[in-house]
């Protein structure tokens, strides 16, 4: 599904990664852990079009399409969904209404009919209503005013209305207390149908404990230092990451 | 017919600090093929004789063409607002109109005044004087909708008494020439003055708001709250004078500008002045100038929303602020729902 051949980015001209390859198959549930700085955030921010991240060298191929070549709203439509670390307010734009527009975009770029208003209501209240989440989140602007909690969240009613292909999570977990972190759970995992791919970025074990990876890259200096499956997740929260040979570059 | 031929008219000078930014000669010296008196369409409305002295030069405009003005008193509580829609249809006419609209003690009062134009190099210069009563609340709105190549000179002069409130819309949409003059001397107690203005221009419209604002009583509030949204060439100007006087104590002084600027040569000349001679008060300005929030911007793009549909639905929502602050439904939804080629 993702396939990432030696890319380099660059954030105000500092080069923050540094040769990353990686593959990611569908289905597959992929971890991706370091210590503060090592370049989490700025991959998948890369992945999503961010336009702070300049990409100086390397290859991008989702779906067989080079991923460089699509904006950020086309890679959005071809399936890719970052749930942000802080999710970002928008006094003003009225979140069902923002949702309601994301979704039409998605099946506009596909050539399918526009979602109804009744349709809409419907399978929100159904996709929300398995999951035990507030629905008044919708009738509010966009994340203007939410705690972080629920900021949270409607990053969920977003992922769950909008069926992405790879799912990339930048600390969905922070912040979040132990229910929270099980809807999340509980929300990822059913949407893992075996063709669904999703890189997640955690410092926490705790998250990988409801969300069992396939594998588990270590990120260090720009670089995947070290992959492998859970038990290296299980090994670091252990021992942490000198003993397990990564030095904290950023000490 | 030129305006700067009128004898015994004084006109503002652009050297004026007052009218700095503000260049008025094409309209003066504009040779109109005639003047015109704009006629409400009401039956019955009383005239007096404007005897005021106003404090700016551009009242003395209509007042040199015709000295009388028509008056609306509202002395009972209506449940509906008054609409006023005045159309200019005659091209090279300069009009002019004149209204003193009085609300009567402990009475509620919503008037709307939609101004369009489908003339060509024609102008309308209005006085309007504003008279609340004790204990009187009037929400006021006006919609300037005037086509390219027209010129529009809007004056209000208010004067509210104990505990009155008055809330001022404005909706600037036109093509052509607009200059906004607003004058409250604020001499009663506890009154509220809240005047928020929509500046949304494009193509190679000016448009200027001048507020002057003089608190002289103790406990009252002025807010002054402008949006400008810039497209293409278009230019506005804003400049806001708030003097609190030492009689004043207590006062709530505020005014802010806040602007989008969507084009390279859209232009802004923003200046908000607070004249302080007392401590015991509140009082803020700002002015913030820029382009929409890019974080925003990806945040809607990065869930499928094309950059062009995601930059409207963020300028509607800066714009849309100003329409959120009028009180009475039917007039929100008014403005919701207005749309020029229903009335030219």
């Amino acid at each position: 599904m993702l396939k990432i051949e030696n890319l380099h980015v660059k954030i105000n001209e500092n080069e923050i990664l540094k040769g990353i390859n990686l593959d990611i198959k569908p289905g597959e549930v992929h971890a991706l852990m370091g210590t503060n700085g090592a370049g989490k955030s700025t991959l998948v921010k890369t992945l999503s079009a961010h336009y702070d991240c300049v990409v100086t060298e390397g290859k991008i191929t989702y779906k067989n399409k080079d991923l460089l070549d699509l904006d950020v709203s086309d890679r959005a439509n071809e399936g890719i969904f970052m749930s942000f670390q802080s999710p970002i307010e928008v006094p003003g734009v009225n979140n069902s209404y923002f949702l309601k527009t994301a979704i039409n975009e998605k099946r506009a770029y596909n050539g399918e009919d526009e979602i109804d208003a009744m349709e809409f209501l419907k399978v929100v209240k159904e996709e929300t209503n398995k999951f035990n989440i507030d629905r008044k989140l919708l009738q509010r602007d966009l994340n203007d005013g939410f705690s972080g909690g629920e900021k949270k969240r409607n990053e969920l009613i977003q992922l769950l209305m909008l069926q992405p292909d790879l799912i990339l999570l930048d600390e969905i977990d922070s912040g979040l207390d132990v229910d929270a972190i099980k809807t999340v759970a509980n929300v990822i995992n059913s949407m893992l149908d075996g063709k669904r791919s999703i890189l997640m970025i955690t410092h926490y074990d705790r998250l990988l404990e409801l969300i069992k990876p396939d594998f588990v890259h270590i990120l260090n200096d720009g670089k995947i230092a070290k992959t492998g499956d859970y038990s290296l997740a299980l090994e670091l929260d252990e021992k942490g990451y000198e003993a397990i040979g990564i030095k904290d570059e950023s000490k | 017919m030129k305006v700067n031929e009128i004898k015994g008219l004084n006109l503002p000078n652009k050297k004026d600090e007052e009218f700095l930014k503000i260049n008025l000669d094409p309209l003066f010296s504009y040779d109109f093929k005639k003047h015109q008196t704009y006629e409400f369409d009401i039956m019955g409305l009383e005239t007096i004789e404007d005897k005021n002295t106003y404090g700016s030069l551009l009242f003395d405009i209509t007042k040199s063409f015709d000295n009388t003005q028509k008056v609306i008193t509202i002395n009972k509580n209506i449940a509906e607002p008054i609409f006023l829609i005045h159309k200019i249809k005659e091209n090279e006419t300069f009009y002019t109109n004149s209204l003193k609209i009085q609300v009567a003690k402990n009475i509620k009062a919503q008037v709307v005044e939609v101004f369009v134009s489908n003339s060509q190099n024609s102008a309308y210069s209005v006085n309007r004087s504003f008279d609340l009563e004790e204990n009187s609340s009037l929400e006021y709105v006006k919609i300037q909708d005037i086509n390219e190549s027209n010129s529009f000179i809007f004056n209000s002069n208010i004067e509210q008494k104990d505990n009155s409130t008055l809330d001022f819309t404005n909706f600037e949409y036109g093509n052509g020439f607009s200059l906004n003059n607003f004058i409250n001397d604020i001499n009663s107690k506890n009154i509220t003055y809240n005047l928020n203005g929509l500046v949304k221009l494009t193509a190679n419209t000016i448009c200027s708001n001048l507020i002057r604002t003089v608190h002289n009583a103790e406990s009252s509030t002025s807010n002054i709250n402008y949006k400008h949204s810039l497209k293409d060439s278009s230019k506005a100007v804003f400049k806001a004078k708030s003097i609190v006087n030492q009689s004043a104590l207590f006062t709530k002084a505020f005014q802010n500008s806040d602007t989008i600027l969507l084009s390279d040569d859209a232009t802004i000349f923003a200046q908000p002045h607070l004249e302080i001679l007392i401590d015991e008060l509140e009082a803020s300005h700002g002015a913030s100038t820029g382009s929409l929030n890019k974080e925003q911007l990806l945040y809607l793009q990065s869930r499928g929303i094309n950059k062009d549909l995601a930059y409207d639905m963020l300028l509607k929502a800066f714009e849309e602020k100003i329409a959120h602050n009028i009180k009475d439904e039917i007039i929100k939804e008014f403005i919701e729902t207005y749309e020029r080629s229903k009335y030219v």
